[in-house]
């Protein structure tokens, strides 16, 4: 167990372009770190990270356009992905065999994100609408309605009881998932929400815009408890540890941040992308940051526990 | 003040008019009081006097990036482009006359150099779609339908809200991919039909000429040839929906690119 903060490992080219999602998962069945890339250049790669470094185990080809997103299941087994060519994925991790192919129709697929139980999958559309896809039927089974603009992220809280979605005009809006009733609107930033998370608790919701700043809310109770400048440019994504004591942010300025949840102070700072980073993970035990970005390259960082 | 040496510092690479502008700026404020005995506060001086030009060519590149916009309006495409680069020479830093610059060259039909100056405006500003957009549709005038769906999935990523760059950017630039995708499938398809009538593998047996064998390689052989003709007179082409398939050539009509003339001025 490391005591500081260090840079442990890069691959550099891991793909042929920008490389804009990423997503860490723990397999069930073998206890094993898989890491899913998505990039511009088409294709889902999925990574194992073994013995302190990253091994290619599929590269995946399906998609006609940049993958947006990507995330894992909370069992390790399926990876969701979604590409500009307006297709949602399902992939088999284990075989590295596509499962499904959604089509969401015209620009309604953006962000992809795993429900708690695994069984579903939200994604936000065009028209402010969070559609939420049956991982089993591979269909479209319910809808909640923002009633706001394009939705750019979204987020799952932990315990399953709440869904909130950042939308392109900085709108943040919260849901009941099992009532569907829209529980919250925050007018939290004026500019796109590029993402939100939750603490492990679901008490908090960490969100990240191109203004620069990254704010803290209170779920219950619908409160702004901070807000935190730092980055020099857009925030691109935020993640929370699995240990509830930090987050990790990454920026258009080229840096990777981790914050302190409890004094609200940036504790390090990480340059060693060359260009945006757009996407920033905890492993699941909150040891190892993963960072990419569009210099191709895919960082791990050692955190101390 | 004749040992003071502005001009010595001005190396060659800085821009004629920025020289006149220092110059002249340099010039005013000689009468302008007395100074107090020799001991002149050099730094200061220096310091306020380059403030004043910045803030002299920041406004001039203004004015004339305003007057640019209003020449192209009006279809005086060359005199815009005279205009914006002597703005472009006086804040060099500015990604909007590149952006601009680039808009009014692709209606001159300058292609290469209206993809150069799209390139610039994003590698000032990375982070703004509307010069991406701009880079793809210039890489697309020039032909570069590959870099052009890169340019318009990159301005997409950047703005995903903005319909017009997924309903005729993107959309168009990916079916002229696909077609060329399928035209260079069809190419290659011809080429390995001709060279399957060239070395028919039929042809290569030694025939008892008595035989039925002899019938059935020259009929191999007359089919393979008759699907050659039929690839050859037929052409890829798209229907309405994008979908791709071939016909007999002369039955296809081409589409043309909408030649969109209208120069945005970018305002910022």
């Amino acid at each position: 167990m490391s005591t500081q903060y260090s840079i442990l490992f890069k691959q550099e080219h891991a793909h042929d372009d920008a490389i804009w999602t990423a997503a860490w998962g723990k397999s069930e069945a073998d206890g094993s770190d898989t890491i899913v890339t998505g990039s511009l250049d088409d294709m889902v790669k999925v990574w194992k990270w073994c013995d302190e470094k990253l091994e290619l185990q599929w590269s995946l080809e399906g998609h006609q356009l940049g993958v947006v997103s990507v995330d894992i299941s909370h069992n390790g087994a399926i990876a969701a992905s979604s590409s500009l060519d307006a297709h949602i994925r399902l992939w088999d991790l284990e075989s590295g065999k596509q499962i499904k192919s959604m089509d969401a129709g015209p620009v309604d697929a953006w962000s992809v994100a795993f429900s708690p139980d695994s069984k579903y999958i939200a994604t936000g559309s065009h028209h402010g609408k969070v559609n939420i896809f049956g991982v089993e039927s591979g269909k479209k089974e319910h809808s909640l309605d923002t009633r706001g603009k394009f939705i750019l992220s979204i987020a799952y809280s932990p315990d399953g009881k709440y869904l909130a979605s950042g939308a392109i005009d900085g709108i943040i809006n919260i849901f009941d998932i099992a009532t569907g009733k829209l529980l919250h609107t925050l007018e939290g930033h004026a500019m796109p929400i590029r993402s939100l998370t939750f603490s492990p608790d679901s008490q908090l919701l960490v969100t990240a815009s191109d203004d620069g700043y990254i704010k803290i809310y209170d779920v219950q109770h619908a409160n702004l408890a901070g807000t935190l400048s730092g980055h020099g440019s857009w925030v691109l994504n935020v993640a929370f540890s699995p240990d509830s004591k930090h987050f990790v942010s990454s920026s258009s300025d080229k840096s990777v941040k981790v914050w302190d949840v409890g004094t609200r102070a940036c504790i390090n700072t990480f340059f060693d992308h060359q260009d945006q980073v757009w996407s920033v993970k905890y492993n699941s035990t909150g040891s190892k940051i993963i960072s990419a970005g569009d210099d191709r390259s895919i960082h791990i960082y050692d955190c101390p526990m | 003040m004749a040992s003071f040496g502005w001009k010595r510092k001005v190396g060659e690479k800085v821009s004629k008019t920025a020289v006149q502008q220092f110059v002249a700026e340099a010039e005013k404020p000689e009468d302008a009081g007395p100074r107090r005995e020799d001991e002149v506060d050099w730094l200061h001086a220096i310091k306020r006097r380059k403030e004043i030009l910045l803030e002299d060519c920041a406004a001039k590149s203004k004015r004339l990036k305003e007057e640019g916009a209003e020449l192209a309006g009006h279809g005086r495409h060359w005199e815009a482009i005279k205009k914006l680069d002597e703005a472009i020479e006086l804040t060099p830093d500015n990604p909007l006359l590149y952006e601009m610059k680039s808009q009014v060259l692709t209606i001159l039909q300058e292609v290469f150099p209206a993809v150069k100056a799209a390139e610039m405006a994003v590698k000032l500003r990375p982070l703004w779609w509307e010069g991406w957009q701009t880079v793809g549709r210039a890489q697309l005038n020039l032909g570069e339908v590959d870099l052009a769906v890169r340019s318009f999935q990159v301005a997409i990523h950047l703005c995903p809200s903005e319909r017009s760059l997924w309903q005729e950017d993107l959309e168009w630039a990916w079916r002229l991919q696909k077609q060329e995708m399928a035209t260079k499938e069809k190419t290659r398809q011809e080429e390995e039909t001709k060279n399957q009538i060239l070395n028919a593998p039929e042809l290569k047996q030694d025939f008892d000429f008595e035989s039925d064998e002899v019938l059935a390689a020259c009929v191999a052989v007359a089919e393979r040839q008759t699907r050659y003709e039929e690839l050859k007179r037929t052409t890829v082409v798209m229907d309405a929906e994008g979908n791709i398939k071939s016909v007999l050539t002369g039955e296809g009509g081409s589409e043309e690119p909408s030649t969109d003339t209208f120069v945005k001025a970018r305002g910022l």
